[in-house]
């Protein structure tokens, strides 16, 4: 145990030495590896803060459909009773042409409109109100869509919801942070690996003279496996601060669409899951890449 | 202590460095390893060391064969021996005393019994005063002593030196040489790799004359 101790503080003592000699190289490295970091960070930070926010709220989607004047009533019926039975269809209420014409004269003040109830312009129309019911395997989209090109239809406005209009964006984001987190994981590895191997050669002659004083490989490596685990810890901290930056920031340019979804809040939340996911991350592809790079110069060397 | 049994080192392209090296060497006994450059006594050290393995024959040292060690195995045998180089090979941002307790460390001593030994290495080199300045600010003869040191801190039952006296002028040659000679009466078993005939004509020890990577004579030299 005290031999392992006694290792294991020589080779971060070596470590912070090697930190020390080289702070501009080490402090460029941090820099750079929070960026890589940061960027899917914050995208799963987004995607995940906004899913959670999702569920919760209470505005739902709607939609007017236009029925075709040539509509029969048993054909009205059974449209409204098929929308009816879809589980992500709330309610489906009937408005005949003459209340759309008397509320558009009511609210607009053009009472002559009604003069034309004889000959009235308007199409009956289906007022339909949607609920959230993610098991359903209907999407709203999809509804709306197959709708749209029924024959007994004339036209539809749909009125997404918020939560809609943050689905879309949320696929875009889950793809691209899935995308960004395999390049930065990547990238880190590349990184790490190119600086330790350049060490190795920097400290070549150094490495060959312990390896003739009998120290293993690990005991060679571990100062340098310290140092990129020193890397990857301030590198992942550094991109967590960027991380809470950006969401502050973006919470900032979309406070009225959060206080739609939720009064009381006044940001999108921080989930921790992804600030810890980023520096484990880090450290993680930090400590691989240096070891690789280790192994595979120490072969070299010897 | 050291057994070359009919040791050939053949490098790509059936580059001979040794063919069929045989000699022992026995525990406590001092001898001195000649040639010219590039005669094979590099890649002679470099077997022994463990650094490369015999293409055929055995490299035996204290009846272990090195070719059967590796990893773990093959530090701890690399523990038990001194080396020597012809440059210290200090490292410079380390005080004396850190480079010497630098085996110590590597081979797990506990950090209170590690003082008490790099002194004692330290005052057998007469470098005691000097433990804890920077190798930088010394001359190159202590340089090489506090080197001498470090191959000796951990009492080594094998001690190689490659070139040890290379740097010096005579004086310092000789008396690295007289530290040689006393380990070697406290029961240590010392190669000494050189191409200097004045330092090894005047030690009465044992000589390996090496040519063009074969043993071409082996024998005792004489006091002058």
């Amino acid at each position: 145990m005290n031999r392992w101790l006694s290792d294991h503080r020589w080779a971060i003592a070596d470590a912070l030495k090697r930190v020390r000699e080289r702070p501009i190289q080490f402090l460029v490295l941090i820099g750079l590896l929070s960026i890589l970091l940061a960027i899917p960070g914050w995208l799963a930070q987004i995607w995940l803060g906004m899913s959670s926010l999702v569920p919760e709220e209470a505005v739902h989607s709607e939609a007017i459909v236009f029925l075709s004047n040539e509509i029969e009533f048993e054909e009205r019926i059974e449209l409204e009773r098929m929308l009816g039975e879809s589980p992500i269809v709330e309610h489906v209420i009937f408005i005949p042409k003459s209340k759309a014409l008397a509320d558009l004269s009511s609210s607009d003040g053009l009472a002559p409109l009604t003069q034309l109830a004889d000959d009235n312009p308007l199409p009956d129309a289906l007022q339909l109100r949607f609920v959230f019911s993610p098991d359903s395997g209907v999407s709203e989209p999809s509804l709306v869509e197959r709708i749209e090109f029924d024959p007994r239809v004339l036209s539809l406005r749909y009125y997404p919801s918020t939560r809609i209009q943050y689905g879309s964006m949320l696929e875009v984001l889950a793809f691209l942070g899935a995308g960004f987190s395999m390049l930065t994981i990547l990238g880190v590895l590349m990184t790490v690996f190119l600086v330790s191997a350049a060490d190795v050669v920097d400290d070549s002659k150094r490495i060959k003279l312990y390896t003739l004083l009998g120290a293993s490989s690990r005991y060679i490596q571990r100062p340098y496996l310290y140092r990129a685990t020193f890397l990857g810890i301030f590198a992942g901290f550094q991109a967590c601060l960027a991380v809470i930056g950006l969401n502050a920031l973006l919470s900032e340019v979309i406070i009225n669409n959060l206080e739609e979804l939720d009064s009381r809040l006044g940001s999108i939340p921080l989930d921790t899951r992804i600030l810890l996911g980023i520096v484990m991350v880090s450290v993680a592809s930090s400590w691989i890449g240096a070891e690789r790079a280790m192994n595979q110069r120490l072969k070299g060397l010897h | 202590m050291i057994d070359f049994e009919y040791v050939s080192k053949f490098y790509e392209g059936d580059r001979e460095a040794l063919f069929e090296v045989n000699f022992r060497l026995a525990p406590g006994e001092m001898a001195f390893l000649t040639g010219h450059s590039g005669a094979g006594k590099s890649t002679l050290l470099r077997l022994l060391l463990g650094l490369e393995t015999a293409s055929s024959g055995a490299v035996r040292v204290a009846g272990t064969n090195l070719a059967d060690l590796s990893g773990e195995k093959l530090a701890r045998y690399r523990r038990r021996v001194g080396v020597v180089f012809q440059d210290p090979n200090l490292e410079e941002d380390l005080t004396v005393f850190d480079n010497v307790a630098l085996p110590l460390r590597i081979s797990g001593f506990s950090e209170s019994d590690i003082p008490r030994r790099v002194m004692a290495a330290l005052s057998r080199v007469d470098l005691s005063e000097q433990a804890l300045v920077s190798p930088k600010l010394l001359s190159g003869g202590q340089q090489q002593r506090v080197g001498i040191a470090r191959a000796i801190v951990h009492r080594p039952a094998l001690l190689i030196a490659d070139e040890p006296t290379g740097n010096l002028d005579p004086e310092l040659s000789a008396r690295v040489m007289r530290m040689f000679t006393q380990f070697q009466q406290l029961g240590v078993t010392i190669l000494v790799a050189t191409h200097e005939r004045a330092v090894v004509e005047s030690l009465p020890f044992r000589r390996l004359v090496i040519e063009r990577g074969r043993l071409i004579s082996d024998g005792l030299g004489s006091k002058r």
